[in-house]
């Protein structure tokens, strides 16, 4: 405990240190820099994340070769702030239009949105924002404490025990829906399908690309979730002709009343150790973090019948679990020098550039820069919640703007962003049809986020699961047999809930029948 | 007869002309992969040194796709005047022709290479606990264990997957291949013990090397790597001519006009020479390549196109 306050103490001093910079010719003393550019990463952070589409790592590729002048620690400092900053900012569009900029905040939208509706815009987004601080300082706290021993649980994950956890997240996918079952499931099945677009990964031949050389690296997720949530939405929006809702009109306060905040502690404790947790593992963990943190809630919450119609429950859990887990995916970049999605990969080119290589000994051997970026992470998310609390009244505001003018500009701001991932026109094109598919599925009663849920998972299931029958040479008994207790336990719970989800709807289906012969 | 002289020089006139004024406007650099990858950040290193050069801004712009092939084929198809330039690669140029059968760009006729920017080695790491401490001890293991041991890479058809059927061809071992998705998940699943080797390319496996979680037998180049000075080649360990590199360079439109390719070239090479650029792809684990004109770089790429197509179908690697 004491060796932990000593190297945070080295952090902080390294964050707040007083430097002689050289700026244009002219040479200033005592700028605290470190501190500054992680000012500068947070809010461009949160800038891209508002913005559809323009994901961190865009954004932290163009900037790199700016940071080759920097020091190491003022270039990862920023590049960290970008990181989580986007997470804080992702949520915004999710809660005030109900547009997922990134992949984690596709569960703030279901209730986020319903929240806005209802004109509670105000305390969504203030939940957000305070979840995530919470979130950011435990996770930071638990980096700082059992990195070196969370990364060996991380490298107990092989191809057996992802492929389990994948179907564990496909199972809970269906307790995502509110519906029908038999419709999340057709849903999650149109997901799995069209996660198989693409180049398959052990042989090499496109599946369902029809051609078009577009599809070659398959549909991109935010040309999907862009589509389905986004434009979807408008097109219903615009389908109410004259009683098109005015969220303002109803809006009754921007900030959490006491029975909001009485009942958002206990679903961020839960999203906060869930996504600690799960960020951990490489390979999709930090992206389950939310979708899970959002199944739980819905299952053990007393208010489970509000949720998708606005529980705060369901914007508190996932944006807690979605900055928890952006923190620890930090940890096996940091102990074992393996990058755990693509921000990490950019930030290892980053580290390597500027002549550091990432592993377990730049904690030795560089205890600034290691202690400094974790001690930054504390500094960043204290700066983001500053800067995020007063931004309400401002995104509110956005709300009163007339819906003929905010929907063309919503339109555009999407064309934008989906263009900007690899500049084809093509993918507009996809969005659009994307959109039309999700209004279709609106009006057949269908969900659209077991759909991204199913497209999420399945190219990674598919993967991990040819993986390990590579591995075990064909022998399916792997996922279950003894030496392999994680997997084991996470088919077993995979059942469990299977279980408890179906039986209830069988036995009302049984109910139905019974009735209607009595009637008869 | 003398109308088409005529003609002639009048055309060369006008190259000559507008190879004089040139760079009039910015140049585009398309990096056919996804941001964020090494040729991207590569590209994003030589934009802003040849902006310095040619006094006229460089813009990268992304264009990924089909492994590369739709980056690459917007610039082979594109106008030969020298303003677009692209990121071609050992994918795009050597091993795509034979992986995708329908190939819309031909990698020699279609394109003008103009400089080898980067050179990174293979190696070849074992996990920490495997009973072989170098490559002869490999090849005894893999005999006495046939088909048992793994063999991971970053992807079907990466050079990693190829330099490993190299492998076998040459030492006549069979080993099972198991694609990943980037080195670094294959990387983790041999810390954790559960694939035995893989030809990483040196960059990202360097930080588990010099962190002792895998171990390190040998480089798939004919010298010796300044990163890992003591490690053997391969050539050196009996396997005689294993010569592998990951590569990466800028080509034009096969039509864009010599003055050009050749201000271009020139433009390149200083840049390269440059000690703070050198330093920087030093970071991704290059060493500045022999390889300087723009015809040794055509000819190299030529060589390469005809090791790899001849690899890629023994290890019957194909998309369709």
């Amino acid at each position: 405990m004491e060796g932990i306050f000593h190297n945070l103490g080295i952090g902080f001093v390294e964050v707040f240190k007083l430097q002689d910079i050289a700026l244009w010719g002219h040479t200033l003393s005592y700028v605290p820099f470190n501190i500054i550019m992680c000012l500068i990463g947070v809010f461009l952070g949160t800038l891209i994340g508002v913005l559809p589409g323009i994901g961190p790592v865009a954004t932290i590729a163009m900037l790199l070769p700016v940071t080759f002048n920097l020091s190491p620690v003022a270039a990862l400092i920023m590049l960290a702030g970008i990181y989580y900053g986007a997470q804080y900012g992702g949520s915004t569009t999710a809660i005030l239009v109900n547009l997922p900029g990134e992949s984690s905040s596709v569960v703030t939208c279901l209730d986020g949105y319903q929240m806005a509706r209802q004109g509670r815009a105000g305390p969504a987004l203030a939940t957000a924002a305070l979840g995530s601080f919470f979130a950011g300082c435990v996770s930071t706290l638990i980096v700082a404490m059992f990195a070196p021993p969370l990364a060996e649980v991380a490298l107990k994950f092989g191809p057996a025990e992802y492929f389990s956890l994948m179907v564990l997240g496909l199972v809970s996918a269906v307790v995502l829906a509110h519906g029908s079952l038999i419709k999340a499931i057709a849903m999650v099945i149109l997901g799995l399908l069209l996660g198989l677009v693409g180049t398959d990964v052990n042989s090499g031949v496109l599946r369902f690309a029809f051609g078009i050389s577009e599809l070659a690296d398959g549909i991109g997720f935010v040309t999907v979730a862009m589509g389905m949530f986004g434009i979807c939405e408008i097109i219903g929006n615009l389908e109410q002709k004259e009683h098109r809702e005015v969220f303002t009109s109803k809006v009754s306060h921007l900030w959490p009343t006491k029975e909001d905040w009485r009942r958002m502690v206990a679903p961020i404790l839960r999203g906060t150790a869930l996504g600690s947790a799960l960020g951990i593992l490489p390979g999709g963990g930090a992206l389950l973090a939310s979708f899970g943190a959002y199944t739980l809630e819905k299952k053990i919450s007393k208010y489970a019948h509000e949720f998708g119609k606005g529980a705060i429950e369901g914007v508190a859990a996932p944006e807690s679990a979605n900055n928890a887990g952006a923190q620890t995916s930090f940890i096996p970049l940091l102990t074992l020098g393996i990058p755990s999605n693509a921000v990490m990969a950019l930030m290892i080119g980053a580290m390597m550039i500027q002549g550091i290589a990432p592993g377990p000994q730049v904690m030795s051997e560089r205890p600034q820069l290691f202690w400094g970026m974790i001690a930054s992470m504390w500094v960043g998310n204290l700066m983001l919640v500053v800067l995020n609390l007063p931004l309400i009244g401002m995104w509110i505001k956005l709300l009163t703007v007339p819906y003929r003018i905010l929907y063309p500009s919503i339109l555009i701001f999407m064309a934008v962003g989906v263009f900007s991932i690899s500049n084809q026109p093509f993918d507009c094109f996809l969005m659009s049809l994307f959109g039309l598919l999700g209004y279709i599925c609106v009006k057949l009663g269908c969900e659209p986020a077991p759909l991204i849920l199913g497209f999420i998972l399945g190219p990674l299931m598919e993967e991990n699961l040819r993986r390990a029958m590579l591995l075990s040479r064909g022998d399916a008994f792997v996922f279950i047999s003894p030496s392999k207790p994680i997997s084991m336990g996470f088919l077993i719970a995979s059942a469990i809930l299977l279980a408890i989800i179906t039986l209830p709807a069988l036995r009302a289906k049984r109910e139905e029948a019974f009735a209607a012969e009595e009637q008869g | 007869m003398k109308r088409f002289l005529l003609l002639v020089a009048l055309a060369a006139a006008a190259g000559a002309c507008a190879a004089q004024s040139w760079p009039s406007r910015p140049l585009r650099l398309v990096a056919p992969y996804a941001a964020g990858g090494p040729i991207d950040i590569s590209a994003r290193l030589l934009a802003a040194k040849l902006q310095e050069g040619l006094g006229q801004a460089v813009v990268v712009e992304n264009r990924p796709g089909a492994g590369g092939n739709i980056g690459v084929d917007l610039i082979a198809k594109g106008p030969a005047d020298g303003y677009s330039l692209v990121m071609s690669a050992i994918a795009t140029l050597a091993i795509n022709p034979s992986l995708y059968p329908s190939l819309p760009y031909d990698p020699l006729k279609d394109l003008r290479h103009v400089t080898l920017l980067v050179q990174v080695p293979n190696v070849l790491v074992v996990r920490k606990d495997l009973p072989a401490r170098n490559v002869q001890e490999l090849v005894a293991l893999a005999k006495a264990r046939p088909g048992k041991l793994d063999f991971g890479s970053g992807s079907t058809g990466s050079t990693g997957h190829l330099a490993g059927e190299m492998f076998k061809m040459m030492t006549g071992t069979f080993m099972v291949h198991i694609p990943y998705k980037g080195s670094a998940p294959a990387l983790a699943d041999m810390m954790a013990g559960r694939i035995d080797l893989m030809f990483d390319n040196l960059a990202s496996a360097l930080p588990s090397i010099r962190s002792d979680k895998v171990r390190a037998l040998a480089t798939t180049t004919l010298k010796r790597s300044n990163f890992l000075p003591e490690l053997p080649t391969l050539d050196e360990a009996g396997l005689k001519g294993f010569d592998m590199t990951t590569w990466w360079g800028v080509s034009v439109a096969a039509k864009t006009p010599q003055p050009i390719v050749e201000r271009l070239s020139t433009e390149i090479l200083k840049a390269m020479d440059a000690p703070d650029f050198r330093e920087k792809l030093r970071g991704m684990g290059s060493e500045p390549p022999a390889i300087r004109t723009p015809d040794q770089f055509a000819a190299f790429v030529a060589a390469e196109l005809k090791t790899y197509t001849a690899l890629v179908k023994r290890s019957g690697a194909k998309a369709d």
